[in-house]
């Protein structure tokens, strides 16, 4: 819930500088390892853009996998079923590229 | 019209997270983020660690409840400092709610500050509250599989107690499994096994404490 308020403020603050008057779509990006509920997420999103210039907007939530590159032999994977070890060489010390994040990437308004 | 955003979502709550770690680091404070399900065992474990560290480091929580203040009750049987934050509906501590109970702690008289978050695995991994470092512990009456179930929490915690290890052989928790599963989602995790009921690895756990405290400060613990 405290997500979704989040993002309604972050996407209204946006419009409101653009001299918006409407949101109607909101994309957000939300790595594998957030393991974010796609429909809590929206159900929370449609109660907390009531009553503001989000209500009725389309919450697209692009969920990313996780995605790592090995320090040793250099290998980008896809981490699957929460394996966290190199589809390569074995090894567990890598980097994460991808998976973590969450956020807003833009907004369509009216 | 479209227009481009890429705002993280948890910045405003990372940015507070941020001020609370420089608070901590000023006033000579360990922080943590203790993080389980609800009667994991959080609160008997900072009773027994309130009672091992006596003389040693000062112990300060800041305890997170849906309702009611029995947790930071039992603290202060113990004499341990505790401050109540009742969080109303929220399942989980942000960086702001910590911020606002930090004028009722007295930082400058605490050495581990820990932050007791809400009983649940998922929301509170989510929100920084400026720790030093998460501790996520389970107990042996859940699943062993709950690393993988609650990845995240896991994968962002720096040690993992496994506590309840007396009622291990009433329960069909396998700890080996559990352990396994865990190091799944973070091959790095440290593992202690403990009991507050019969002081297990309560030793190790106290040491620990003391070696990430003198790693952040360089420095014996203050009289």
């Amino acid at each position: 819930m405290a997500i979704a308020r989040n993002i309604v403020d972050i996407a209204v603050a946006v419009a409101e500088k653009e001299g918006a008057i409407r949101i109607t779509r909101v994309n957000v990006v939300a790595g594998e390892l957030r393991a974010i509920v796609p429909e809590q997420l929206i159900f929370g999103f449609g109660l907390m853009a009531e009553s503001t210039i989000a209500s009725g907007a389309y919450l697209a939530l692009e969920i990313t996998p996780v995605i790592c590159k090995c320090r040793k032999c250099g290998n980008e994977f896809t981490i699957q079923d929460y394996r966290y070890i190199c589809t390569n060489c074995g090894s567990q010390d890598f980097d994460t590229l991808s998976g973590i994040e969450l956020r807003v990437k833009d907004i369509e308004v009216e | 019209m479209k227009i481009n955003v890429m705002t993280d979502i948890l910045e405003a709550n990372d940015r507070i997270a941020t001020a609370n770690a420089e608070t901590f680091k000023k006033n000579g404070n360990l922080a943590l983020n203790l993080i389980s399900s609800p009667g994991a065992g959080k609160t008997s474990l900072l009773e027994k660690t309130g009672d091992a560290l006596k003389g040693k480091l000062r112990l300060g929580v800041i305890a997170g409840d849906i309702e009611t203040m029995r947790d930071s009750e039992r603290l202060q049987k113990h004499k341990i400092p505790a401050v109540q934050l009742t969080t109303g509906s929220a399942c989980h501590l942000d960086a702001n709610m910590v911020a606002s109970a930090l004028p009722h702690v007295d930082l400058k008289k605490t050495d581990i500050l820990v932050i007791e978050n809400v009983g649940n695995l998922v929301c509170p991994a989510e929100f920084k509250v400026g720790e030093d470092f998460k501790v996520v512990m389970l107990s042996v009456t859940e699943g062993d599989e709950k690393p993988l179930k609650y990845p995240l929490v896991f994968r962002e915690s720096s040690l993992l107690l496994i506590n309840k290890i007396d009622l291990l052989k009433y329960t069909n928790f396998n700890l080996k499994e559990a352990k396994a599963n865990a190091r799944r989602v973070h091959p790095e995790l440290n593992i202690i096994d403990i009991s507050c009921v019969t002081g297990e690895g309560i030793d190790e756990w106290v040491a620990w404490l003391n070696s990430q405290y003198q790693k952040k400060f360089g420095a014996k613990p203050r009289a």
